[in-house]
C-alpha cells in the first residue's frame, strides 16, 4: 500500500542535516556565546509584548500602555489561542497582585513590588493610573540593562507613560524622575528600573553582590518571576530567591512570590515545546526541576515561603478563577475552535504563589489546583 | 489534462500555480462539486483521513504512509486549510487530485472551510502573503461553499485484507468476527514497528489503543490475541462476537454502512436523508443542521449538551447508538478533534475521530492516523446498498441480539504516523516558530 516513489523525508534527514547545526560557533569565545544567548532571552520579552498588543486590541484585556511600549512594527495579530492564554495570564498574575495591593494592615500602609526580568510589562504603570491610585507601593523593574534602556527610551518618548507616572509622584514635586547618563536606570520616589543582570544576585559569581538602591528591607514586599528565572540555571534561580528571602529581607518582613512558567516537560506536547525553543536558542533550564505544581509548590516552601505555597495551571484558573460572565465575554471575542489544543498549551503553563507574613493571608483564599 | 498533471507535479514539489490556473481549477473543481450531492457515496475499499491544516508535508507523509493516487482511494474528511503554513498548497494539491481522480478522491466540507474561520485562522492571510491579493482566497472559498457536507462508505468489509507488509503474518488467517481492528505504527522510515490486532472490544467503551510504546522495532507480526492489551474475549451473548470464529460466515456482506463527516451529529439531523435535504450551497452558517455537522463533538454525556466551541453541539454514546441504528450504520467517522494517539474510537466503536495532522500545529506533539476500511469480496464484489431500510423489523425494537448482528462492524486498519522532517533537502520548508508564552 505504501508509496516507494513519495520521498520519505525522514531517512532523509537521518543522513543530511547534522553538520549544518554544528558547524558554527567555532571561533566564536565564550563570551559572545554567552551575549548572544543573552541576547535571546532579552528578546522573549518582544514575544510576550506582541502577546500582549494582540490580547489588548482584541479587547481581551485593557492595556493603554502596551501600544507604547511594544517596539514599532512588530505589532501581529496571534491566534485565539495564544490571546486567550495571554488573557489568563495576565489576570490570574493582576488577581494575586491586587489582593497583595489592597490587603490593609495598620502596620503596614506601605508596601514594595520587585518585578525580577520585568522587560516591558505594563502593570506598574497599570497600578500607578488605576482608579484608586497606589499611593503607598513602590515598584522596582530589574531587567538586563539592554531591556531596561529600551523602556526607559520608550518612557521617554510616551505622555501616556510618563503621565502615569506622574500620578504616582507626590503632589507639587515636579521633575523627580532621575534617569542615569547611560540611559538604562530609572528612579522616582515610586518607581526604580534597575539595570542588572539578576545572575549578579546569585552566590555563584565571584563579585560583590550589588546592592539595589532604594529597596526598602522593612516593607512587606511582592515578588514576581513572569517568565524570568526559568531562564537561569537552577541553582542560580534558586540562589537568586535566596538573596532576596534572607540576605536582603529579614525574616520578619512580609514576602510573597509570584512564579508564572511553564510546566510538564515530560509529555509528548512538553517535548515538542522543549525542542522548538531550543532552536530559538531558548532554554528553559529550571523546567526539569520545577516540572509540576507538586514540585513547584516544594520550590517555595524549600525557599521559606512558609505562610504557604499554592500552584494552578492556566487551564485549571480559565476554567476555576474567571466568571461565567466573563469567560463569555472573553469567548465572544473570537472563535476559539481548538479546546483541546488549549487543555494542552493551557496545562503546560503554571502559576505559583507563596508567602511569608501576615499581610499575604490574603492569598489563603484563592483557589489552587490539587 | 497535461496541465494539470503538470500542476499535480508542482505542487507536490511544494510549489504553487499561477494564479490564473488557480482560477481554472478551481471552476472545474465547482463543475463537479456540483454534481454531487450532500451525502457522497464512496465505494470500499477507500482509506478515511482527518484534518491535515496546511501541513503540506505531513500530507506528503500521509501519501506515503497510506499509498498514492490513484492506486489508493481516499475520503478526507475536510480541515485542510488554516493553522499550517501551507495550506494552500495542501488545498490545491488535493483540489487537483480530485479534479484528475474524481472517482478516486472525496473532499467533505470542515469547519475550516468558511470564509469567516479562515480569515481568523491563517489561510487568508497565507492567500494575500503568497498571491498578493485575495483573489485565490476567493476562488477557494467558493469551492468551499460547494463541498460535500458527508459521505457514507458502502460495501465495507468486515475482514481485513492483510496489509501487505503483513502478508505472511498469521493475523490473516484469523477467524472472521464482529469486525476487527488493526494498528500499524510507521517509524520514521516508514517501516511497521508495531502491529497489533484484535477483534473489537464491545465492552470497552473507549479503545483508543496506544501502542507507540511497545519498543519498536521489532518483528511486526504480533500474534493475534496475545498482546497483553488486547485480550480476545469469548464474546457475550447478543453481541455478535460470541463463540470462535464459526459464527462469522454470512455476517461479512452485512456491513453497515460508515457514516462520514467533518464534526458529528444535529440535533435537527435524526437521518442521513435529511442531510440530504440541506441546502448547502453557502458560507457555514452559524447555526442549525449543517454547522452542527462541521462543528460537533462527541462526548461522554447523555444526550445533547452545549459546545465549549460556541458552535455546534456535544453528542453523547446514547444518540450516536440511535443514529446508527436508525440509518443501519455501523460507525461514524469524523476528524475535528486532535486526538494525541491519531484516532478514538468512542461507545462501543460506535463512532471513531481520526485526525491527520501529526504534531499539530508544530507544537502539539501527537501522532496522526488514517483509517483503512477493506472492501467485501464475499459477495462477489456486489454492494449491498443498504442504507435506509435494510435490516430492520417494522419499527418494532428487536430483541438486542438480532439488531446488532444485522449491522456489522467494518474491519479497520489504523496507520498511525509522525511528522514529517521540517528540514528536509529538496523540500522547502520554513522553519516554522510555534507560538508560545515566553
Amino acid at each position: 500500500m505504501s508509496a516507494p516513489q513519495i520521498p520519505n523525508l525522514n531517512s532523509l534527514r537521518k543522513r543530511g542535516a547534522p553538520g549544518r547545526l554544528r558547524s558554527r560557533g567555532g571561533g566564536v569565545g565564550p563570551d559572545a556565546s554567552s551575549a548572544s544567548k543573552d541576547r535571546v532571552v532579552q528578546n522573549t520579552d518582544n514575544d510576550a509584548s506582541v502577546s500582549r498588543l494582540s490580547a489588548v486590541q482584541l479587547g481581551y484585556i485593557e492595556d493603554r500602555f502596551a501600544q507604547p511600549l511594544t517596539p514599532a512594527g512588530l505589532e501581529t495579530r496571534r491566534f485565539p489561542i495564544i490571546n486567550r492564554g495571554t488573557y489568563v495570564r495576565t489576570t490570574a498574575i493582576d488577581c494575586l497582585v491586587s489582593q497583595f495591593v489592597e490587603s490593609y494592615t495598620e502596620q503596614h500602609a506601605k508596601k514594595q513590588i520587585i518585578s525580577l526580568g520585568a522587560g516591558t510589562d505594563t502593570r506598574v504603570f497599570r497600578l500607578f493610573s488605576s482608579t484608586t491610585p497606589r499611593s503607598d507601593l513602590v515598584y522596582h523593574e530589574i531587567d538586563f540593562p539592554a531591556n531596561t534602556a529600551t523602556k526607559i527610551k520608550a518612557i521617554h518618548s510616551s505622555p501616556a507613560l510618563q503621565g502615569a507616572l506622574r500620578n504616582a509622584s507626590s503632589p507639587g514635586v515636579p521633575n523627580d524622575i532621575e534617569i542615569s547618563d547611560t540611559g538604562d536606570a530609572l528612579h522616582s520616589p515610586r518607581y526604580h528600573i534597575h539595570p542588572l543582570d539578576l545572575r549578579l544576585l546569585s552566590k555563584s559569581t565571584p563579585d560583590p553582590i550589588p546592592t539595589l538602591q532604594d529597596i526598602d528591607p522593612a516593607l512587606p514586599t511582592l515578588l514576581i518571576s513572569e517568565c524570568c528565572l526559568i531562564y537561569l540555571p537552577p541553582d542560580q534561580a534558586d540562589s537568586v530567591v535566596h538573596h532576596f528571602t534572607t540576605t536582603i529581607f529579614p525574616p520578619t518582613t512580609p514576602l510573597g512570590l509570584i512564579i508564572y512558567e511553564p510546566i510538564r516537560p515530560d509529555d509528548p506536547f512538553g517535548r515538542i515545546m522543549v525542542s522548538n525553543l531550543a532552536t530559538r536558542g531558548i532554554h528553559l533550564q529550571t523546567l526539569n526541576k520545577y516540572a509540576s505544581l507538586e514540585t513547584q509548590r516544594r520550590r517555595l516552601q524549600e525557599q521559606g515561603f512558609q505562610g504557604g505555597q499554592a500552584a494552578a495551571d492556566i487551564d485549571f484558573i480559565w476554567e476555576r478563577w474567571v466568571s461565567e460572565e466573563e469567560k463569555e465575554r472573553v469567548a465572544g471575542l473570537e472563535m476559539l475552535d481548538e479546546m483541546e489544543e488549549w487543555k494542552l498549551l493551557a496545562g503546560h503553563y503554571c502559576v505559583a504563589w507563596g508567602w511569608r507574613g501576615e499581610v499575604f493571608d490574603c492569598w489563603g483564599d484563592v483557589q489552587e489546583q490539587e | 489534462m497535461s496541465d494539470l498533471d503538470e500542476a499535480i507535479a508542482q505542487l507536490r514539489a511544494c510549489r504553487l500555480i499561477p494564479e490564473t490556473q488557480v482560477r481554472e481549477l478551481c471552476y472545474k473543481a465547482r463543475e463537479l462539486l456540483i454534481e454531487e450531492g450532500n451525502v457522497v457515496s464512496v465505494d470500499a475499499p477507500v482509506t478515511i483521513c482527518g484534518d491535515i491544516h496546511g501541513q503540506f508535508h505531513d500530507l506528503m507523509e500521509l501519501f506515503r504512509v497510506g499509498g498514492d493516487v490513484p492506486d489508493t482511494n481516499y475520503l478526507f474528511m475536510g480541515d485542510f486549510v488554516d493553522r499550517g503554513f501551507y495550506s494552500l498548497e495542501s488545498f490545491l494539491l488535493l483540489l487537483c487530485l480530485k479534479v484528475r481522480y474524481p472517482d478516486r478522491m472525496t473532499l467533505i466540507r470542515g469547519n475550516h472551510e468558511s470564509r469567516q474561520i479562515t480569515t481568523v485562522y491563517g489561510f487568508y492571510d497565507e492567500c494575500i502573503r503568497k498571491y498578493g491579493s485575495a483573489n485565490v482566497w476567493r476562488y477557494c472559498c467558493e469551492v468551499f461553499d460547494y463541498l460535500a457536507l458527508g459521505a457514507l462508505v458502502l460495501g465495507a468489509s468486515s475482514e481485513l485484507e492483510p496489509s501487505v507488509s503483513n502478508m505472511e503474518s498469521t493475523q490473516a488467517m484469523m477467524p472472521i468476527d464482529d469486525g476487527e481492528l488493526e494498528t500499524e505504527v510507521l517509524n520514521s522510515k516508514g517501516e511497521v514497528t508495531v502491529s497489533t490486532y484484535r477483534r473489537r472490544q464491545r465492552s470497552s467503551s473507549n479503545t483508543s489503543t496506544d501502542s507507540r510504546n511497545i519498543s519498536p522495532p521489532r518483528d511486526i507480526s504480533a500474534a493475534p490475541g496475545n498482546s497483553s492489551q488486547a485480550p480476545l474475549r469469548s464474546g457475550a451473548p447478543g453481541t455478535g462476537a460470541s463463540g470462535s470464529g464459526s459464527g462469522s460466515y454470512g455476517n461479512t456482506s452485512r456491513t453497515g454502512a460508515v457514516l462520514c463527516v467533518h464534526g458529528g451529529l444535529s440535533p435537527a439531523i435524526e437521518s442521513v436523508d435529511k442531510i440530504r435535504l440541506i441546502d448547502r450551497k453557502q458560507e457555514v452558517p452559524h447555526e442549525g443542521p449543517m454547522c452542527d455537522l462541521l462543528w460537533s463533538d462527541p462526548d461522554e454525556i447523555e444526550g445533547w449538551g452545549l459546545s465549549p466551541r460556541g458552535a455546534g453541539f456535544l453528542f453523547g454514546g446514547d444518540i450516536v447508538k440511535g443514529f446508527n441504528h436508525t440509518n443501519d450504520l455501523s460507525l461514524v467517522a469524523r476528524a475535528h478533534q486532535l486526538v494525541m494517539e491519531g484516532y478514538k474510537e468512542m461507545f462501543d466503536g460506535g463512532i471513531v475521530t481520526v485526525w491527520s495532522a501529526p504534531n499539530y500545529c508544530y507544537r502539539c506533539g501527537n501522532v496522526a492516523a488514517i483509517m483503512e476500511l477493506g472492501e467485501d469480496t464475499s459477495n462477489g464484489g456486489m454492494v449491498a446498498r443498504n442504507n435506509g431500510e435494510y435490516g430492520r423489523s417494522n419499527g418494532i425494537l428487536m430483541g438486542s441480539s438480532s439488531v446488532e448482528s444485522s449491522v456489522v462492524s467494518p474491519g479497520r486498519r489504523y496507520r498511525v504516523f509522525e511528522a514529517a522532517a521540517q528540514d528536509t533537502r529538496g523540500m522547502p520548508a520554513k522553519k516554522p516558530v510555534a507560538d508560545y508564552f515566553l
